[in-house]
């Protein structure tokens, strides 16, 4: 006995010296590194540059953080930027990608471990509101009209008020304006060959999935994948039952009345369109096998092995558009967007793209003064986005053309994924942007705010109920929207059951809260 | 003289043949469909699936790659060169680590080797390992995250002390000390050429570990120059995945060259093809290694 505790006693010693080691280590560490001390700046004013009230008196090295693979000329842009940055503002930067293996979990680690994170890549799709109301980011409220007032200026005030979470900025959005919302996609070529209706609502479209099934009985009518919460319920519920956005939980609030928050999951409507799922897996319109599919949508309808999606956005219809046009010249398709149907449609919301300064950045002024040219300085915004004109690209007729193809040119048109710094009045588009734009021009004629999005939810208190929910879900419900369960009544009941056990009731009483107090912080009826 | 077998052993022989060659032919047939997938052209495969022979043949994958190879091959240099100086540090530190656990006159040599196997049962876990990568020692975007982190494993370690345990007699040891010969040169003089066969499993192991890691090049490595050849790959099939998950609302589009299906195999094959003619030659080291593992720990 004495020696296990002798032992035991030796080791806890050693632990503890091993950690007095690395913490001397850190001290060093945070001593070296050249950080502006944040109470200096404003005081001397001889050393700050004449437009920016910064003080640039040291060199610093930025560090910018985007997702996504780095394009192969990006140390050649990233050169050119750093040589025109050490002039404006005593600065380099670097940028770093994350890749898209892991990059969730990168993203998160960035942010949690006090890296040397300077300027991070934000979206709702990255959990922008929850790291925000969770305290990741630096507030930019005071720090935007001292480091960047072209940029403050620059963005419409709405925009501002928009990404605030908690009542603070903290991400600077994207300005440019794009539809991200759902349409139906069809091959034209083969629904007026065999004379089918035009897809603008679920009769239709079922009307022209069994045409295709009986003309075509080689092909899949639509393409579905193993996403079929996205593709199947999300669409569904986005086009047919007007939902606000894609809530979780198996919630639904109509866009017309979203204070009216009903559980969708178990009712009578997710029976019933349960059963339109079934029949359709029934009917032979989508494989048996989706569930497994590793292919992607797109690239069956541009290889011709599916007809159909049930929604897409017009960006990505119109890439699908273009490149099927490359292989198949003769193969037509069509686009019709959901807010035609339905009579209304959301513009993306700002948070959609937007770069945010982590709350443990050292150089959070210069970060942001850098990011303000990134923006609003024509040099910077089209060689980070576009490469060097005449290596890269060419500007022809107004329009964007790529030199070489994909493979030989080694930064394609916003390769760098410069999403968020797009400014609408520096891009160039390709030629084929100009469908895109007639189907924005379309929607924007009946175009509303999305009210969604701005919605920050605390899962603080229902994160372990959350992460059993995930699981049922997989489990019972996705083989049931696959049309995979031969009884989908009791599928159903099953999976309530299943859902239940895991605390549905309990985040769906917390979500709807925390929404309708949302909705009434926002004067939203 | 021939003993004369009995029928029941030549039924044996015969059901343990079939057992053995479904078996490898189940193990082949993954690599026969990624072969003629990447022989295949991606509107084939798309439409019809994968196919054991090619139902269009078409080596335009390999013609896409090798176009502009500099990626593959830097790749490959990146990993060839993590795995030579991983496994000749690898093998030095943890034979020397061994060797003095073994020694008899080593007092404190049980609460060391607890030290060591404790790390086994318990970890810090992610994210206290990231920042010590990243914060502390800063290896951050260099070679040194690829080798260090994987230089000493607890199980290898293990392995060499009782190997040389077994192999290397106490009396050895101390008639070389009698004859005037210092630890170390004993320790490179007498063990290590007594030692050759549990170097050589070690080495397999660890050698094998940096040719398959990954991992420390998603965490640390944000330069494309350093990519480990493992990661090139899987970060291009993880580009096709996310891709494929991220909804339509995201509104993501991803102008980069994003590979198609037979690119992504003639890729595997490019990866792993080299890796698999040598694998027959180091397999018997692998089959000792084994047992040399069920000797008592």
């Amino acid at each position: 006995m004495a020696g296990i505790q002798k032992k035991a006693w030796a080791l806890v010693l050693s632990l503890v010296l091993a950690l007095s080691l690395l913490a001397a280590c850190s001290g060093n560490g945070g001593n070296n590194e050249a950080s502006p001390s944040p109470s200096a700046s404003p005081a001397d004013g001889q050393s700050s540059e004449g437009t920016t009230g910064i003080d640039t008196s040291k060199r610093v090295e930025l560090q910018l953080y985007m997702l996504g693979n780095a394009p192969k000329d990006m140390p050649k842009v990233e050169a050119q930027i750093n040589e025109w940055l050490l002039e404006d503002l005593n600065a380099t930067v670097k940028f770093n990608y994350t890749t898209w293996t892991d990059w969730d979990q990168k993203y998160k680690l960035l942010l949690s471990t006090g890296q040397d994170v300077d300027l991070i890549y934000t979206a709702e799709w990255t959990q922008y509101q929850q790291y925000a109301k969770n305290g990741a980011f630096l507030a930019l409220d005071e720090l935007l009209p001292k480091a960047a007032p072209a940029l403050q200026s620059f963005v419409p005030q709405e925009m501002w008020e928009a990404v605030k979470i908690d009542g603070s900025i903290y991400t600077v959005p994207s300005t440019y304006k794009e539809y991200v919302t759902g349409g139906f996609v069809w091959r034209e070529d083969l629904r007026a060959k065999y004379n089918l209706p035009k897809p603008v609502d679920m009769d239709t479209f079922e009307a022209y999935l069994a045409g295709i099934k009986a003309n075509e009985p080689d092909m899949q009518p639509v393409a579905v994948g193993a996403a079929v919460d996205a593709t199947l319920e999300d669409a569904l519920l986005d086009f047919y039952r007007q939902n606000v956005g894609a809530l979780p939980y198996g919630l639904l609030a109509p866009y017309k009345d979203p204070s009216n928050m009903v559980n969708y999951w178990g009712s009578a409507e997710h029976l019933e369109d349960l059963k339109r799922f079934k029949s359709w897996a029934d009917n032979g319109y989508f494989s048996k096998n989706e569930l497994n599919e590793t292919e992607s949508n797109q690239d069956k309808i541009i290889n011709g092995k599916a007809a159909a999606l049930f929604s897409d956005n017009p960006t990505r219809f119109n890439s699908m558009l273009n490149q099927m046009k490359t292989l198949h010249p003769d193969w037509e398709l069509g686009y019709h967007p959901f807010g035609l149907t339905n009579g209304y449609a959301t513009p993306v919301h700002p948070i959609h793209n937007g770069f945010a300064i982590p709350k443990n950045s050292k150089k959070a002024e210069r970060a942001l003064a850098f990011y303000e040219k990134l923006v609003t300085d024509k040099r910077y915004n089209q060689l980070a986005s576009y490469g060097f004109e005449g290596t890269n690209y060419t500007v022809e007729n107004g329009y964007y053309k790529p030199v070489g193809d994909n493979t030989t040119n080694g930064f394609v048109r916003e390769a760098s994924n410069s999403w968020a710094w797009r400014n609408p009045s520096f891009m160039i588009f390709e030629e084929s942007y100009d469908g895109i734009q007639a189907i924005f021009d379309e929607l924007d004629k009946i175009q509303v705010p999305d009210i969604y999005t701005g919605f920050a939810e605390d899962y603080t208190t229902y994160q372990a109920e959350r992460a059993a929910l995930e699981q049922v879900m997989k489990q019972y419900l996705f083989p049931l929207m696959a049309g995979q369960v031969d009884d989908v009544e009791g599928g159903l009941q099953t999976f309530m059951e299943k859902a239940n056990q895991a605390g549905l009731e309990k985040i769906q009483e917390s979500y709807k809260q925390q929404w309708l107090n949302y909705l009434q912080e926002k004067g939203i009826q | 003289m021939k003993i004369k077998e009995d029928s029941s052993t030549k039924w044996f022989r015969l059901l343990a043949y079939t057992v053995v060659l479904a078996g490898s032919i189940l193990c082949l047939l993954p690599f026969l469909l990624i072969i003629s997938a990447s022989l295949t052209s991606n509107e084939a495969i798309i439409r019809e699936g994968y196919n054991i022979i090619p139902s269009d043949f078409s080596f335009d994958a390999y013609k896409l790659i090798f176009l502009i190879p500099d990626d593959v091959i830097r790749a490959y240099g990146v990993t060839i060169f993590v795995t030579v100086v991983g496994t000749l540090l690898g093998l030095l530190l943890m034979t020397m680590a061994g060797y003095v656990l073994q020694r008899k006159d080593f007092k404190y040599r049980n609460f060391f080797s607890f030290f060591i196997y404790f790390t086994t049962l318990f970890g810090g876990g992610l994210v206290p390992y990231y920042m010590l990568i990243t914060n502390y020692l800063n290896f951050e975007n260099s070679m040194s995250a690829l080798i260090w982190p994987s230089l000493m494993t607890p199980f290898l370690i293990i392995l060499m002390r009782s190997f040389i345990n077994s192999a290397v007699p106490d009396e050895v040891v101390e008639s070389a000390k009698i004859d005037g010969a210092n630890d170390f040169v004993i320790y490179y003089r007498i063990v290590m050429p007594l030692a050759v066969p549990g170097l050589a499993t070690v080495g397999l192991f660890l050698a094998l570990h940096y040719w398959n890691d990954w991992f420390h090049s998603a965490l640390f490595i944000n330069d494309a120059a350093k990519y480990q050849l493992q990661f090139y790959l899987y970060n291009i099939i993880n580009t096709t995945n996310f891709l494929n998950s991220i909804g339509a609302g995201a509104g993501v589009v991803l102008s980069g060259p994003v590979p198609s299906e037979s690119m992504k195999m003639a890729m595997a094959v490019v990866v792993t093809g080299p890796i698999l003619f040598l694998y027959p030659f180091i397999q018997r080291y692998f089959v000792k290694g084994l047992t040399i593992g069920a000797v008592k720990g």
